[in-house]
């Protein structure tokens, strides 16, 4: 089991692109131009930056193991 | 027919608007990017940021416009887009041309982000220092109300507030996920000097 669990609101994301800068091996941006998920979890602590660099606050990390809001 | 101040005055207030409006866009913009204030939603911070660049840009067609109408200043046209056409303090003047037509060109980027890409579209934001720059060079220069002290103070207020911003979001987002990073790191080699596997 992985660390983390990310989520992403697709309503709010406007594609900056910010989280695929940080972690381009969880994030991508799909034909939309919005950003996907290319796993729903990893240990990689940056996807924490990643979630802290979203300009529409759109990314949210969990701790996969309490079910709580990483920071 | 005695000379009608009315253009002049528009113009006048409306360039200190726009210079104030994107002021604090860049100010803004500059908290979205740091995060300082963990109560404000990321999102209606970035709502915030475009809506004060579009008023500046608003405030910017006014004072275009107030120009070309006024005759204290002869503005044409051709002038307004093309830097040195002004006869007005022309190097002065030029400064502002070149400020307007970066920020039309960095505000409509937002929407073709898709097409350039997000990376060059956050290359693109870099120019914001020079339209701060210009649009400061140009309002303190080529403005006729620098010599008042209620001006002169909004631009050494300007000024300061936008070096602190930008300076504190140059040094202090890499620190906290390096402080993260660190810990991290001398946790899992406490880890493993007790013979754990790391995580």
């Amino acid at each position: 089991m992985t660390t983390y669990r990310i989520e992403i609101d697709r309503s709010l994301c406007s594609g900056f692109g910010s989280c695929v800068e940080e972690v381009p091996g969880v994030f991508a941006l799909d034909g939309d131009g919005l950003a996907t998920l290319l796993v729903t979890g990893t240990d990689d602590e940056a996807v924490l930056d990643a979630a802290g660099s979203c300009p529409m606050g759109a990314i949210t990390v969990f701790e996969a193991e309490t079910g709580e809001e990483a920071s | 027919m005695r000379h009608d101040p009315t253009f002049w005055l528009l113009a006048r207030a409306s360039g200190l608007t726009a210079y104030v409006m994107l002021t604090l866009s860049v100010l803004v913009g500059l908290v979205v990017k740091s995060r300082p204030f963990a109560a404000l939603k990321p999102a209606a911070v970035t709502d915030l940021h475009r809506i004060l660049a579009m008023l500046g840009l608003g405030a910017l067609v006014g004072h275009a416009a107030a120009l070309v109408l006024d005759s204290t200043v002869h503005v044409s046209i051709p002038g307004l887009f093309v830097p040195g056409l002004v006869s007005y303090r022309p190097v002065w003047t030029s400064f502002g041309v070149l400020a307007a037509e970066l920020m039309v060109l960095v505000y409509a980027s937002f929407s073709m982000r898709k097409r350039i890409g997000p990376k060059n579209w956050r290359r693109l934001h870099w120019a914001t220092y020079a339209i701060f720059g210009a649009a400061t060079v140009h309002g303190i220069a080529a403005g006729t109300d620098t010599t008042r002290p209620w001006a002169f103070a909004l631009y050494v207020a300007a000024v300061a507030s936008v070096a602190v911003a930008a300076t504190w979001r140059f040094l202090v987002p890499p620190t906290r996920a390096v402080a993260r990073r660190t810990a991290a790191s001398s946790g899992a080699r406490a880890a493993r000097s007790r013979g754990e596997q790391p995580a």
